[in-house]
Order: C-alpha cells, then structure tokens, then sequence
C-alpha cells in the first residue's frame, strides 16, 4: 500500500449499511431467544427445543467438513473420536489441525 | 436455606465471565488469523479501518462480514450487503431459541445486554457447560472474541498483506474441529441419536444443493422435524431439563424477569 491506511472516514452510506447489518443480525439473535421463550417449558416443543443446538452444531461443521475434501472428513471424523476418548478440547482440536495440516502438506487437498 | 441452583449465580459474575473468556482460549490463533484476512480484504475493498471495526463490533459475524465485505464497492450495494447478511446469519435465530436454558428466569435487560455478543463460537462453548444457566459465561466468550476480532482487523488492515494463509497451518480447519468436538459435549442420551442423523443428512444434502449457508437450515430443520416426530410423552424431563428438576418445576415456569428466590416458595 502506498498511502497511509484510511483510519477514521466514516461515510453516511457505509455507516447506514453497517447498521442495517447489525440490526438484522441482532434482531435475530434476540428474536430467536424471545421466540423460545414463549414455546412451552414441557412436551414436544421443549424437546425440540433441546435437540436444537446439537442439530444445529452439526450442521455447521458437517459441510464445512465435506468443503475441505477427503482430508477434512478424516480429520474432523478424527477430532471427534479424540473428543470422545479424552474430553479434551484443546487435545481434540489439535489432533484434527495437526492431521488436517500434516495430510495437507503432504498429500495435498 | 442455601440450596443450589442456577438461580444463585448472579447475571453476570465477574468470575464467570472470566471463566467464558478462557473457555475460547483455544479459539485465539484462528479468529486473529481470520480477523488479520478480513482486515485485508477490506483495506482493498475501500473500507476505512474505523469503518471495519464499527461492522465487527456492531455486526460481530465472522462469515456475514466476509461476504458483505466482498460485496463492498465504491458506491456501497446497501440492499444487497444487508440481505446477504440475513440470510447468512439466519441460523442465529435457531442458536438464540436454543439459549433459552442460559436465559431461564433472567429478567428481560439481561437478554437486551447478552445477545449481541453471540457467535458461533461462544455459544457451542456454552451450550456443553455443565450448568447452563449462565449468561456471564456466554458474555464472557463474546467479549473475548470481540477483542481478538477487533485486533485481528487491526492487524491485517495495517499490514496489509504478510499475513500468513490460514490454510497452510490448518487454522481454517480449527472451526470446523472445535464444533466437532463441542458437538460430543452435547450428546444428552440416545434421543439425541435420530435427530442428529437427521440433522447430518440434511446438512449434506444441503450442500450440495443449496447454495451458501443454507445447509445449516437444511440440516438444523431436519433435525428439528425428527426430534419433533420422534417425541414421546415419557421423553419429558429427560436431558437437560432433568438438571434443574430439584428446583421443581416453577423454576422454568418462572414468570419473566422473577429469579425464584426460595424463601417465597
């Protein structure tokens, strides 16, 4: 870069933007809590409501996983299984990053 | 009378926020990693630096702020930047429904204050916490990723370049790893079993059909109609809940903004 970094211009149009951004996602994260705050506390709805965050969980790193190609699903499937064993974060995170890093390096994606 | 419960811990304990920021230690080297390449991307796509971090801090989105970013032009697509982002970020309604257990008997102000710093990352940790019910713990997390973000920004917008490729030490692979892991520390028992298949399934299939972050709607909704389909009535009281049966059951019918305190029951 050859100019010194722009620091402190806020233009109206960026500011108006950013502030759309943050009211939907915080509107949402809200919501979602005063939402599931009215469901019942018991029967069906409070069950589903308890598997949600594990379906959710799975969701989110399952295709995340398959992005990666073959390597990130014996890694993730690695990280899981250490997970199981030890109940260690760290030690589960790091098996999966070292398998993920050391397949990378050598058998490429 | 000194009976334990979820009740006893105050909104937000210095302690335990405390306790949720070291709880995402492990997430430090990606999210400055990831935060350094946003700062980047944004540096070329015409953002000034306050811009960025008035986003991170408003916004507080990782894969929200990447796509919005990307989309950022001279003349500033609002529409477009603000839809993509509730699209993105639609999956926080499911992860705010599920925090209701961290919230349980909390006045309305604690919610206002809490909510804005969830993200994917604090919320996992939380949820695999012993006694859920919480909200320190979960603002904790927040602010400590918030810092890193911010200062990742920081760094990568200043520097603007030399910053190492995520992928080179697997630092991409650390999100996917720590929900991985998180995930075991939610199993609740075999109701969890069919659901979670569900749930897989129609992440996969979601992704290779849908585009963006729609498989985590494909697969947090298949997952949601199984639990829902697969529910008996002697399934109540079981999991989570179960923890909190010796508060008996006014505790989680606990009207809003009333800590039971037991000398009234």
């Amino acid at each position: 870069m050859i100019a010194f970094p722009d620091l402190t211009t806020f233009s109206l149009e960026a500011v108006l933007t950013i502030l759309g951004m943050a009211a939907v996602t915080y509107g949402m994260r809200l919501g979602g809590l005063l939402m599931a705050d009215r469901l019942p506390q018991h029967g069906r709805w409070a069950h589903v409501l308890e598997r949600l965050p594990g379906a959710v969980l799975i969701s989110v790193w399952v295709p995340s996983a398959l992005s990666a190609g073959a390597i990130g699903i014996a890694g993730a499937a690695a990280t899981v299984i250490t997970m199981a064993l030890a109940r260690n974060l760290f030690a589960a995170m790091a098996v999966g990053m070292v398998f993920v890093g050391v397949g990378r390096y050598f058998i490429g994606n | 009378m000194s009976r334990p419960g979820p009740a006893h811990i105050g909104h937000f304990d210095s302690d335990t926020i405390r306790r949720g920021a070291y709880a995402c230690l492990p997430l430090l080297p990606s999210t400055i990693i990831f935060g350094a390449v946003l700062g980047v991307l944004a540096a070329q796509r015409g953002l000034s630096l306050g811009e960025l971090l008035f986003m991170s801090l408003t916004v507080f989105a990782g894969s929200a702020q990447f796509v919005s970013v990307d989309l950022w032009r001279e003349t500033v697509p609002a529409a477009t930047i603000i839809i993509a982002t509730a699209v993105i970020n639609m999956r926080y309604i499911l992860i705010g429904a599920s925090l209701r257990p961290v919230f349980r008997g909390r006045p309305l102000w604690v919610k206002v204050c809490s909510m804005h710093m969830v993200a994917d990352e604090n919320w996992a940790v939380t949820m695999t916490q012993e006694n859920l019910a919480n909200p320190g713990f979960l603002l904790g997390g927040g602010i400590f990723l918030g810092v890193v973000w911010a200062t990742g920004n920081t760094a990568g917008y200043l520097l603007g370049g030399g910053i190492p490729d995520p992928e080179v030490y697997a630092l991409d692979f650390a999100f996917t790893a720590v929900f991985a892991a998180l995930t075991i520390g939610m199993w609740k028992g075999k109701v969890d079993f069919l659901p979670w298949i569900a749930a897989a399934i129609g992440s996969i299939i979601g992704h290779y059909t849908l585009p963006g972050t729609w498989s985590i709607l494909a697969g947090a909704g298949a997952g949601v109609a199984i639990a829902a389909l697969t529910w008996r009535p002697d399934m109540d009281d079981s999991g989570l809940d179960g923890e909190f049966a010796v508060e008996g059951k006014n505790a989680y019918g606990a009207p809003e903004g009333t800590i039971i305190p037991e000398a009234q029951k």
